[in-house]
């Protein structure tokens, strides 16, 4: 089939189609490949950089999201370099904010909590940088809550490509980073926000969480928004 | 075969760890056998002893007296565990770590107290800056995270620290 | 005026030359940005007005920048017939004089520059006329001489904001050419013969870039000018620019009808206003030219071309990143692929190059892609524009071969630091490049050597550092760069340089453990290997290079909390105590002696450094070349003010009263014994040290009196045995026992001693003669300069003769002939490089030549003769010249064929001393190959428990401040060790005194020391330098300018 490709991935022989990315492949394959960015049917944008893979021939490693497979690759998804660097960059994002598991409202359904125990990670060797970040409760039906937000961009992504509402986007660079809602107001006083509640379903974390929840009381559907961003055609690689 | 010095402490923390610790119920005979529990909130000594094989840190290091105690521990101490999220992560202590001690100190002495509201400067230890975990201040051997761990986890935690093995990294264990 | 056929254009030539080339004299300024900021603008102006004032028939013009910053405003003369001669540093008020006269047909030849007789434009040859001869020509001065100008040919010479100057230099053929033969894939063919690569740093093969383009299904494509140049230092496309535009107009004509573009973008940094506006005229004028827009030259192709103004983040440099703000969106990068060759700025195919790689396509098409490969390297060719900056004397934009070393952009082109100080390291490539250390100057510059040493050519800025740059402070401020330019989007980066900065901030705020230097070792590899774009791969190189070449820079801030080049303000106190070997609290001292305290700034003096009559005279003084009172007038004289206050106390009533205070300061007896051996500058430092500490301290030494080098090396005229007896004496009286007569290897051994005493220090100096291959070295008369002194100063009676000859340019050399000059004889100091290069206390080899002493510069000894007996009657020596530049800055010294003999009874050899390996005494020391003892470098143990080593026997023959250093250092780590805690501090007096600051410095320059006259000086060994009168010292005191006194509130608010 010309639109089929065949690629070894830890040495095992895995088909996959032509302009698939990586990631997918890998997955469809039951490999396990970390990642806290990446919705399917939402424009991958490698910013977690967890999925990095080692390809055959390429010096640096290579984010699985924003790659696309390729006749004849040979990836690797394990080594003990990339295991090292998952568990940097996991210790990063978690003292880059204030992820206090403990009063979360996502306590027990939080992607990042989950990656940091599927990676092995304990503990953060970088120390917490304990930023003051505010917390927009202007919503009628939800909440941001920055100290939890890791700058994934799911929730942008999601409102511009299927919402098409594009309230969302990120300010400022570097550390100071931060999700805005349209020109930096309030949430609550959005013009653009259809309170559709896609952001808060893809949002890995309890930055983007439904008002009123207590700890541990709140849960995602992330799978219902790729299945919606699919469905849709949205952007695929 | 001689018995393994266990120590147990808690800097800032809210015992939760320590009452895991106590819901392993007949777990705590196995570990009778392997060790003895030479210090702690547990039992009734006064001062850290020398010579500790297994120290169980709770808490974040929040005030000097913790500085102190996290210091003293890892001279006397062979092996030291940071035991839940509070000495792991600084966890609901580091809270404050926004604020500033006078802010919080003003809060709580003076603006959400009915009478005669003071900031105490004796008895009570100074804070510091900031709530800060265990592995900032002294080197920690072992980490347990949670809140708390889970009674199963610690269990299996000690046994194997008084087995003299180093705990399996396969342990399920998770923040929060 | 449309042009639209070869014959429109070279009449547009014709046209053009009678601007570039008048019939009359025609004053062109230089006015780029350099320019404009050295006064141009006002040079220009007085240029106007004084063609107005004198009614002369003069051609009034501006150029671009001709790429010397550092002699900037510069000016071309062009009088016809004449050669084109460039004038520097004009001032406005030489104006009319140079006016005057031109209009006589003349220049000031002394004043110039540089002349061009003829000038290769690559697209046309100009000849300007013959004449001046005492005016060197262009590239036989040393900046441009290592240089070729392909992309610059035209910078600086013609006017940038007129087309018909570039057309009459032969632009625009190229376009025309290609248009008319209609071959695109020729030009491709010829980059390809060209291999030329992309001038933004990456160097990606131009040829293959456009061929996909080229490939890529027709329709809508763009290409990309990135002038979006942000590296801190870096500033070539912007001088291309402003002084060229139009060549970067010829070139991206050239590549979008060559790929198939109809529409290109020159995307440029908002902050070059100047390259805005030029290149903006150079638009207008191409599209009234019909060079621009529809129906290019009649061709039928069409190309527009728009400028847009980048908002100034550094990311944008980024091809993603700058696609995505051309969109209108914020500037963050995508990950690539697609390419933009695949899918660019609206989706649609783009291609983006570097300014400079545009500049060199005109001149590719013209004169042919294996023309172009001559120069350069066969994986690198042609020519790269660099921007020299920072510690060097010729600042400017030098445009190379590539594979040019390293060490001819900063010696040869760039004339070295030009303030005497060495340089330390090479910065390229920006925030995304590395350091380069000295030593390895000799890499070629392309692509993949300096990739091999962990930096990268990026797109040309240089930055020489020298001594008093902190690598942990470079390291440091471009992590702050690249981590404030983070667009964040990926958490390596984002994350990952935020902690980078932290650690480096606490390693300069000396904070830092060596577990935070592991952490930068770890994050380092993981940001590059994972980040998103290019800014996040190469952010790392800056910490990661100066770890891997300065690696001890970082272990002096990390373990002693020290700043050697005196950057990090939180390590030291002022620039002079942090350069003093022995941290002298120089302020302190006095201020105490500002405030009639003489007693106490003795006691803060002494208790410093243990022997301040003595380093009052001798010291090599490093603490001048870090006074920043030298930025008024000179430094402070400290050493003769700390020399007066050590005279005045000495032998009066305050020396027992100070002794008095010491002995109560001394802790109680530790019943640990030290024993040391040496008693030079090193051993007597530490025994000072060690005795009030409490220990009970033994030196040993094998000549008849304590001194070492002092008493024994040391002229009498330079230092009284009597002012080394008085401050020997001062240490006995504190407690120390010595022991004469004994040597070490000999009476006694390291391990005999170390089972006698708790520490054992080793503090022996380096009286061995180093070995040196000369024919007649046997020859009786001839002496090791050393030994020379040192029976000098034993009282011996040598015959050295009537004449004597001095090899070397050290201080020993320079001692060693103003002793013979006083025992009578006639003296030659032989030396095989300049005078300027003589590590020699310069003022000693002023006083020797006062003293007679001549010097014989540019000669190495060839050999000894000698008569029937082995006596020597001559010597014979060969002329050097100064050859290549080592990788140090000095010239290395070349022997020539001429050979000359000189007369002499005695020669002295003063060519560098060693350790004599006897003291070992057969023990399982570690010593290095050339006999010197390895210890650990803080510690200062060796490898036997309980034995430290210190001063020339660790360093090498070095001088009495370093020495001792060493012997403080050590005291302090011997004590630490056998208490267990570190009581060193707490030796320490402190004192209350003013801080108050006068509202203006002090008027008046340095004091120096009287002298002995010269005639009285060669009749004795009476000391020369007779020391500061009260009067002097008062002022010289006053002088300081006290940069220890630091307004904290002021500082900490202008942090907020």
């Amino acid at each position: 089939m010309p639109n089929q490709v065949k690629l070894k991935i830890d040495g095992e022989y895995v088909e996959a189609k032509a302009g698939e990315s990586v990631l997918d492949a890998a997955r469809a394959a039951g490999k396990f490949i970390p990642s806290l960015c990446h919705v399917k049917g939402l424009t991958p944008v490698g910013a977690c950089r967890l999925c990095m893979v080692e390809v055959a021939g390429i010096p640096r490693p290579m984010p699985a999201c924003t790659t696309t497979v390729q006749d004849g690759m040979v990836i690797s998804t394990v080594s003990e370099k990339l295991t090292r660097y998952r568990q940097m960059i996991m210790q990063l994002l978690l003292s880059e904010r204030n992820h206090v598991c403990a009063v979360c409202v996502s306590n027990g359904s939080c992607e990042l909590q989950d990656m940091a125990s599927k990676l092995g990670v304990t503990h953060s060797e970088f120390p917490y940088r304990y930023p003051r970040l505010p917390v927009d409760a202007s919503h009628p039906r939800f909440v941001l809550d920055h100290n939890r937000c890791i700058l994934c961009t799911r929730c942008v992504r999601v409102c511009a490509e299927v919402e098409g509402a594009n309230t969302w986007n990120i300010m400022s660079r570097g550390v100071t980073s931060m999700l805005a809602a349209d020109l930096n107001g309030n949430w609550g006083d959005s013009e653009t926000c259809t309170m559709c509640g896609k952001c808060v379903e893809a949002c890995p974390t309890g930055a983007l969480a439904v008002k009123g929840k207590a700890v541990e009381e709140m849960t995602k559907n992330t799978d219902a928004v790729s299945r919606l961003a699919t469905a849709r055609g949205g952007t695929q690689q | 075969m001689k018995k393994v010095r266990l120590a147990t402490t808690w800097l800032d923390g809210c015992s939760g760890c320590h009452m895991s610790l106590l819901d392993i119920d007949e777990g705590i005979l196995k570990v009778a056998e392997l060790a003895d529990i030479v210090y702690g909130p547990l039992v009734d000594i006064k001062e850290y002893p020398e010579n500790v094989d297994v120290a169980l840190v709770e808490g974040a290091v929040s005030s000097v007296e913790d500085l102190e105690k996290v210091r003293t521990i890892r001279e006397r101490t062979r092996i030291v565990v940071s035991l839940g999220d509070c000495a792991v992560t600084s966890n609901v202590p580091s809270m404050r770590n926004q604020c500033g001690v006078p802010a919080i100190l003003e809060r709580a002495y003076l603006e959400n107290v009915t009478a005669e509201g003071q900031i105490p400067r004796e008895v009570v230890p100074q804070l510091l800056p900031v709530a800060r975990p265990v592995h900032d201040i002294i080197k920690v051997d072992v980490f347990i995270p949670g809140c708390p761990p889970s009674a199963q986890l610690i269990l299996n935690c000690v046994a194997d620290l008084c087995s003299g093995r180093m705990p399996e990294p396969s342990l399920r264990y998770k923040f929060g | 005026m449309k042009i639209r056929d070869l014959e429109a254009l070279n009449s547009v030539r014709q046209q053009g030359l009678t601007k570039y080339k008048p019939a009359r004299p025609r004053i062109a300024v230089g006015l780029g940005t350099c320019g404009i900021g050295n006064g141009a603008e006002d040079v220009y102006q007085a240029f106007t007005s004084a063609v107005h004032t004198l009614g002369a028939d003069v051609q009034i013009d501006r150029v671009g920048c001709f790429g010397f910053c550092a002699e900037e405003p510069l000016v071309n003369i062009a009088i016809p017939g004449k050669p084109l001669v460039i004038l520097n540093r004009v001032k406005p008020q030489e104006a009319e004089r140079i006016l005057t006269e031109v209009l006589a047909g003349t220049v000031d030849q002394a004043r110039a520059l540089c002349k061009i007789q003829s000038w290769d434009h690559l697209t046309g040859v100009v000849d300007f006329g013959e004449g001046f001869p005492d005016i060197p020509e262009w590239n036989a001065i040393d900046f441009y001489k290592g240089q070729k100008k392909i992309v610059l040919r035209n910078c600086g010479l013609i006017d940038p904001e007129d087309i018909e100057e570039y057309i009459a230099v032969g632009g625009y053929k190229a376009l025309l050419r290609t248009l008319r033969n209609a071959e695109p894939e020729r030009v491709i063919e010829e980059l390809k013969t060209a291999r030329l690569r992309g001038r933004g740093g990456a160097g990606f093969l131009v040829a293959t870039k456009w061929e996909s383009m080229r490939n890529a299904p027709e329709g809508q494509k763009y290409i990309i000018c990135n002038a979006d140049e942000g590296d801190p230092g870096a500033y070539m496309n912007r001088n291309e620019i402003e002084s060229d535009p139009h060549n970067l107009i010829e070139g991206m004509i050239i590549g979008a009808y060559v790929m198939g573009a109809s529409e290109g973008i020159v995307y440029v940094r908002a902050e070059y206003p100047l390259a805005v506006h030029r290149l903006e005229k150079a638009i207008a004028q191409a599209q009234a030219y019909g060079l621009l827009g529809e129906d290019i030259l009649g061709s039928g192709f069409s190309f527009h071309l728009s400028l847009v103004e980048g908002a100034g983040a550094f990311v944008c440099g980024e091809e993603t990143a700058m696609i995505a703000s051309l969109e209108g969106r914020a500037g963050r990068p995508r990950p690539r692929p697609p390419y933009p060759s695949e899918q660019g700025l609206w989706g649609d195919p783009t291609d983006i190059n570097n300014v400079e790689t545009w500049y060199n396509v005109p001149v590719i098409v013209n004169n042919g892609g294996r023309w172009f490969a001559q120069t350069g390297t066969e994986r690198s060719p042609g020519t790269k524009v660099f921007s020299l900056v920072g510690k060097i004397k010729n600042t400017g934009l030098v445009e190379v071969p590539l594979g040019t070393p390293l060490k001819t952009f900063v010696y040869d082109i760039g004339g070295g630091t030009g303030n005497g100080k060495a340089v330390k390291a090479l910065q390229t490539g920006g925030p995304s490049g590395g350091c380069v250390p000295v030593d390895m100057f000799g890499t070629p510059v392309d692509y993949e050597a300096l990739a091999q040493l962990g930096s990268i050519m990026g797109s040309g800025g240089m930055v020489v550092m020298d001594e008093d740059n902190c690598m942990v402070d470079v390291a440091r401020y471009f992590v702050e760069f690249t981590h404030s330019e983070s667009c964040g989007k990926c958490a390596p980066c984002r994350v990952g340089l935020d902690h980078c900065l932290r650690i480096l901030n606490s390693v300069s705020e000396g904070r830092a453990t060596e577990a935070d230097r592991d952490a930068l070792e770890q994050l380092g590899p993981m940001i590059r290997d994972n980040s998103l774009c290019g800014l996040g791969q190469s952010a790392p190189n800056p910490v990661l290079t100066t770890l891997r070449y300065f690696r001890h820079e970082f272990e002096d801030h990390i373990q002693e909390g020290n700043c050697a080049a005196g950057v990090c303000e939180e390590l030291f106190l002022t620039p002079c105590e942090n350069s003093c070997p022995l941290h002298m609290n120089i302020p302190r001292f006095i201020q105490l002696y500002k405030e009639d305290r003489l007693e106490d700034a003795f006691e803060s003096v002494i208790m410093d450094n243990p022997l301040p009559a003595s380093t009052g005279r001798v010291c090599q003084h490093p603490c001048d070349d870090r006074c920043r009172r030298a930025g008024i007038d000179d430094a402070v004289n400290m050493r003769e003010i700390h020399r007066f206050i050590a005279d005045s106390v000495y032998g009066t009533e305050m020396e027992e009263s100070v002794l008095k205070r010491l002995l109560e300061r001394k802790m109680p007896p530790s019943g640990k014994k030290v024993a040391v051996v040496g008693a030079g500058p090193t051993g007597l430092a530490s025994s000072f040290y060690l005795a009030l500490l409490g220990h009970e301290v033994t030196v040993y030494d094998e000549n008849s009196e304590p001194g070492g080098m002092l008493r024994f090396a040391l002229p009498e005229y330079r230092l009284p045995k009597a002012v080394v007896a008085t401050e020997v004496d001062f240490i006995r009286r504190l407690g120390v026992e010595f022991v004469c007569n004994i040597r070490i290897g000999v009476d006694k051994t390291p391990q005999s001693l170390s089972k006698e005493f708790d520490s054992v220090f080793l503090a022996l100096g380096t009286w061995e003669a180093s070995p040196i291959d000369l024919p007649g070295v046997q020859c009786t008369g001839v002496y090791h300069a050393l030994h020379f002194l040192d029976e000098v100063a034993h009282g011996k009676d040598l015959r050295v003769g009537q004449r004597v000859v001095v090899i070397g340019g050290g201080n020993a050399a320079v001692d060693s002939a103003r002793t013979v000059a006083r025992l009578g004889a006639d003296v030659t100091v032989v030396y095989r490089r300049q005078r300027d290069d003589m590590p020699a206390i310069p003022e000693e080899v002023d006083e020797a030549a006062e003293e007679g002493v001549k010097f014989m510069f540019l000669a190495a000894p060839h050999r000894v003769i000698s008569d029937g007996q082995g006596r020597v009657t001559a010597i014979e020596v060969q002329r050097t010249t100064l050859g290549e530049f080592g990788v140090t800055g000095r010239r290395r010294p070349v022997p020539t064929d001429e050979i000359l003999r000189i007369t002499c009874d005695s020669v002295i050899l003063a060519i560098g001393e060693r350790v004599d390996t006897v003291f070992t005494g057969g023990s399982s020391l570690d010593l290095n190959r050339d006999g010197t003892v390895k210890v650990d470098r803080y510690s200062a143990e060796t490898n036997l428990h309980g034995v430290y080593a210190g001063g020339d026997l660790v360093t090498g023959a070095s001088n009495v401040s370093n020495a001792m250093s060493h012997g403080k250092h050590v005291a302090e780590m011997i004590d630490e060790r056998l208490m267990g805690e570190n009581r060193f501090a707490a030796l320490f007096g402190s004192y209350t005194y003013s801080d108050e600051l006068p509202d203006e410095p002090v008027a008046g320059g340095r004091n120096s020391t009287p002298l002995l006259p010269p005639e009285e000086r060669r009749k004795s060994f009476e000391e020369v330098m007779l020391g500061f009168s009260p009067d002097q010292v008062s002022h010289e005191a006053h002088r300081c300018l006290r940069c220890d006194v630091k307004d904290e509130c002021r500082v900490g608010a202008a942090a907020e």
